[in-house]
């Protein structure tokens, strides 16, 4: 019965491969519509320069430019500025001074798309370059550059955010057996999805109405912004419709808005014609908002056994030249504060300051709950760091201090609630998955004969699924999310959420939860996202929500349903509804299987044979504003060799211990972790972007910003625990980014322990064998 | 990026220096040269076509010497774009005499931005040195041939 239904549990295929494996997806960049322009953006060589001029006419005398737009034409709109999701204020184009390479300077819409292109090549700039700076301890030394003189606070410093009892953490250090410290710096990265960024705007001059189809992961917030920003002009929110069609990748990515969405929309409204917006690839790495970029420093405080005691940790953040990350609106650190990890620290102190440089936006949350990565690297870095100090094994060290089971629900230090955890468990179930103690043997008898190999241990807890209302609002919409379910009269369903799929199989995972809470078999249950004229509102798909938050909606719309649904099977089956039970998918009269009504019975009845008094049909529909965020966890242990030549590290092996809670549908979650895995592997070992003096991104093609492939990615080795949320309907906790934050510190902790014997304590990601061999150099082992 | 050299030149300095600062003659050095335009005698406006690999572009320059101290010193900033690019150049040359002949000891501050920066950054130096060894073997061969 339960195969039939598909219900939560089951690796049920993934509904919308049907069309993704025959390449029958609809993108926005696969929509063309009668009369449609295309734009394109020419955009700024230099980091940081002042525009004397813009020259646009050889530009306009192209056949087939109809238009350009520079900063000088959005003014008298009020749309040369917009407002980010971080309180801070954007430019859409400039009007007299660039503050980073690839920033947008004025966009040419034509005929035809190279038409535009060649448009973009004829404007002409005058720049009067500025002195840079790209480097934001530098930025926030006195008389350094301004990187933003629209403000008014004459320096580059954006806030300062502060968490903790700093006296007692200070007072705990003092009185230590053991402090150690580490300086560590998280790169900044690209989430680099396959599909770039793009939109199509259509504004219907006759009804006053905007239809924009666009890559963004929060169709409903981008609504309402829309609304807000260009209200005055006409733009009035039951007129916009906004839709996120197939999308190829979010990562966090496509959250922000950009201001080459506000541009095409105008350049619509303009011309009265669809215009066509796609980034190429270079744009997109260049321009687009990126991720990271953490100045960390980390100490920890334990006895001289290894109990630690306290955390302080200082940070400097580098946002770029806008702050335009998309936090929930009260941490301009994200969940930075889940540092505490899974470590049961009695005082902590955390501050982070944010700072402003000749760069693009900073801050996404790449595929990590706001800043979640960042934490998760740190302490799990930190640990070993203090393993190395007092000569213990790092397994040992964590099995010693993990907050144990049965302190759970744990208030942390730093003020979360942790909902539930067995973190001994999960490591484990990984130690003996992968032989520990045999590889530490193995290990010492490597030392003997000069090679070098490394294990490297990650237990990290994670914090997804914002939020509760209570906390949580972007702009300052609350993060609930919501489904709308409808029982069709023949029994099959549509469910529509506020949250949007990038990839990771909604489609399937929440049929499945309707299935397991109707009785319905998934096959009948279709589910459809991203149409702000049909689903309900929702906050969008990022930092894990969507099962927490929008996946509580689902269970308890269905739940709202079955009880509805309840008093029908009593009308039919002629009892009291208190003397019918729901058991095997299908109401009976208690005790009685005989006398039994399925769903798709009842849906008929909804709507040809309701009980007199009753409202017609069979529909519901849930806000659901999460009790508590979801805290998923794991163990993951990496095996390094390392080549004394070449100093390249090669993963040898990779075992990954997920406990994520209620498993929807088991093949997923592993398909989930395997890509988080790689994309974890991928800030351990190969990607940053760095910036030359000039403000030069050093990274901005795929020939220079390494992304692994087939070839550099290991086989991985999976399994997983089950510690279900107490207080989230079906259990589930979310597990979508848990590998990318989970991974990076193993991989790291690793290389570090292949080398710990010469004396290494750290190293910066990525590890690349340039900087490895420079160790072995520095350390007479290099072969 | 800075570059610098000494370059032997056959033909005595004053030649040398009429060639140098004279835009018309040195232009005719510069890598694909598409057009020239005089403001002045110290000012004039040069498009060239010149990348990185794959990677070329029209680039527009604004051209001014700086600094003329006939017949032993010159300066000259260049600053100009191509589409996604920009580069900016400070060079001095400085001539010394001796037998008829001219020794030039020359220095050139490069900045690069945008595109040929960052996708080009590899390839940089070897194309910057390919494209300067063209140029002073023209100057040498142009100022050696007339003599």
């Amino acid at each position: 019965m339960a195969v039939e239904i598909g219900g939560i549990g089951q690796s049920v295929k993934r509904k919308e491969d049907a069309r993704f494996i025959r390449g029958r997806g609809n993108y926005v960049d696969d929509l063309k519509l009668p009369g449609m322009l295309y734009m394109d953006i020419a955009r700024s060589p230099y980091a940081h320069a002042r525009i004397k001029s813009i020259d646009t006419s050889k530009a306009l005398a192209i056949p087939g430019v109809l238009a350009v737009i520079t900063g000088k034409d959005l003014v008298p709109l009020k749309l040369a500025w917009m407002p980010t999701l971080m309180s801070d204020k954007q430019m859409v184009l400039p009007t007299d001074t660039v503050l980073y390479q690839a920033q947008e300077v004025a966009a040419v819409v034509a005929t035809e798309r190279y038409i535009a292109a060649d448009g973009v090549a004829a404007i002409e700039v005058d720049y009067e370059p500025l002195p840079v700076v790209v480097d934001p301890i530098k930025a926030l030394q006195p008389g350094a550059t301004i990187v933003r003189e629209d403000r008014e606070q004459k320096d580059n410093h954006i806030w300062h955010w502060e968490v903790g009892d700093k006296a007692g953490t200070d007072k705990a250090f003092k009185d230590a057996d053991v402090v150690v410290k580490q300086d560590i710096y998280i790169p900044r990265i690209h989430v680099s999805s396959i599909e770039t960024c793009g939109m199509v705007a259509s504004f219907d001059k006759v009804e006053g109405k905007l239809t924009v189809w666009m890559t963004t992961q929060a169709p409903h917030a981008i609504r309402t912004v829309i609304a807000l920003v260009a209200g005055h002009l006409g733009l009035s929110e039951e007129r916009i419709r906004v839709i996120s069609p197939d999308i190829g990748g979010g990562f966090g990515g496509k959250v922000p808005v950009y201001p080459g969405y506000v541009l095409a929309i105008g350049a619509s409204v303009l011309t009265g014609h669809p215009v066509k917006w796609i980034e190429d690839r270079s744009e997109n790495i260049q321009a687009d908002s990126f991720a990271r970029d953490y100045h960390i420093t980390a100490e920890l405080a334990a006895k001289k056994d290894g109990t630690m005691q306290a955390l302080r940790v200082k940070t400097i953040a580098d946002h770029g030249a806008f702050d335009a990350a998309a936090n929930p609106s009260k941490y301009p650190a994200g969940l930075f504060h889940i540092i505490t990890g899974s470590y049961p620290f009695a005082k902590s102190f955390v501050e982070v300051d944010g700072a402003y440089t000749n760069k693009p936006p900073g801050g996404i949350a790449y595929r990590c709950s706001f800043r979640v990565t960042e934490a998760a690297f740190t302490i799990e870095r930190l640990v070993d760091v203090l393993a190395h100090e007092i000569k213990k094994d790092p397994a040992e060290l964590r099995l010693q201090n993990f907050i144990p089971p049965q302190a759970f629900p744990y208030k942390s230090s730093l003020g979360w609630e942790y909902d539930s955890g067995n973190y001994a468990g999960a490591l484990k179930l990984a130690m003996d998955k992968i032989g520990y103690p045999e590889l530490r043997k193995e290990q010492i008898e490597k030392r003997k004969k000069g090679e070098l190999m490394g294990i490297g241990i990650s237990s990290f807890t994670e914090i997804v699924g914002a939020g509760p209302s209570k906390h949580f609002d972007i702009l300052g919409i609350k993060m609930f999310d919501s489904c709308e379910i409808r029982v069709h009269p023949t029994g099959k369903a549509m469910v529509r959420l506020g949250v949007k799929s990038q990839g990771q199989g909604h489609e399937t995972t929440f049929a499945q939860i309707v299935a397991e809470e109707l009785g319905l078999p998934v096959g009948d249950i279709a589910v459809e996202e991203g149409d702000t004229d049909t689903a309900p509102y929702g906050l969008g798909t990022y930092a894990s929500r969507s099962t927490p938050v929008a996946g509580g909606a689902t269970a308890i719309a269905a739940r709202k349903i079955r009880e509805k649904a309840k008093l029908i099977a009593a009308h039919l089956l002629e009892a009291s509804p208190d003397d019918i039970e729901w058991k095997n998918y299908k109401f009976q009269v208690k005790g009685v299987p005989a006398k039994s009504k399925t769903m798709q019975e009842i849906a008929f009845a909804a709507y040809t044979n309701h009980p007199q008094g009753m409202e017609a049909g069979l529909e519901a529909v849930d806000y659901y504003d999460p009790p508590n965020l979801t805290f998923p966890f794991g163990s993951y242990i990496c095996v390094v060799d390392i080549d004394r030549g070449t100093g390249e590290v090669k993963i040898r092996r990779f075992v990954a211990v997920d406990d994520c809670g209620t498993i929807i549908n088991p093949m997923i979650v592993e398909g989930q972790i395997h890509g988080g895995l790689t994309m974890g592997l991928a800030p351990a070992l190969y990607e940053q972007i760095n910036y030359d003096e000039n403000g030069n991104i050093q990274g901005g093609s795929f020939m220079d910003y390494l992304l692994p492939t087939a070839m550099e990615t290991p086989s991985w080795e999976t399994a997983k625990t089950t510690t279900p949320s107490p207080h989230h309907p079906i259990g589930a906790k979310g597990v979508g980014e848990s590998a990318t934050v989970g991974a990076p510190a193993a991989i790291a902790n690793a290389v570090v322990d292949a080398l710990a014997h010469l004396g290494v304590r750290h190293i910066d990601i990525p590890i690349t064998p340039w900087k490895v061999q420079q160790i072995l150099k520095a350390k007479g082992v290099a072969e | 990026m800075r570059f610098g050299g000494t370059l032997d030149i056959a033909a005595p300095r004053d030649r040398v220096w009429a060639f140098l600062t004279d835009p018309r003659q040195v232009t005719a050095c510069a890598p694909d040269l598409q057009s020239l335009d005089l403001a002045d005698p110290t000012h004039f406006k040069v498009v060239v076509r010149a990348g990185v690999g794959p990677i070329k572009g029209v680039f527009a320059m604004n051209v001014e010497f700086t600094d003329l101290r006939e017949p032993e010193h010159a300066g000259v900033l260049a600053r100009g774009q191509a589409p996604g690019s920009a580069v900016e150049m400070r060079n001095t040359m400085d001539l010394a005499a001796h037998d008829g002949r001219t020794t030039m000891h020359w220095a050139s501050d490069v900045v690069i931005s945008g595109m040929i920066a960052s996708v080009g950054a590899r390839l940089m130096q070897g194309a910057a040195d390919k494209i300067t060894q063209q140029v002073f073997s023209c100057i040498k061969t142009k100022l050696e041939a007339s003599g």
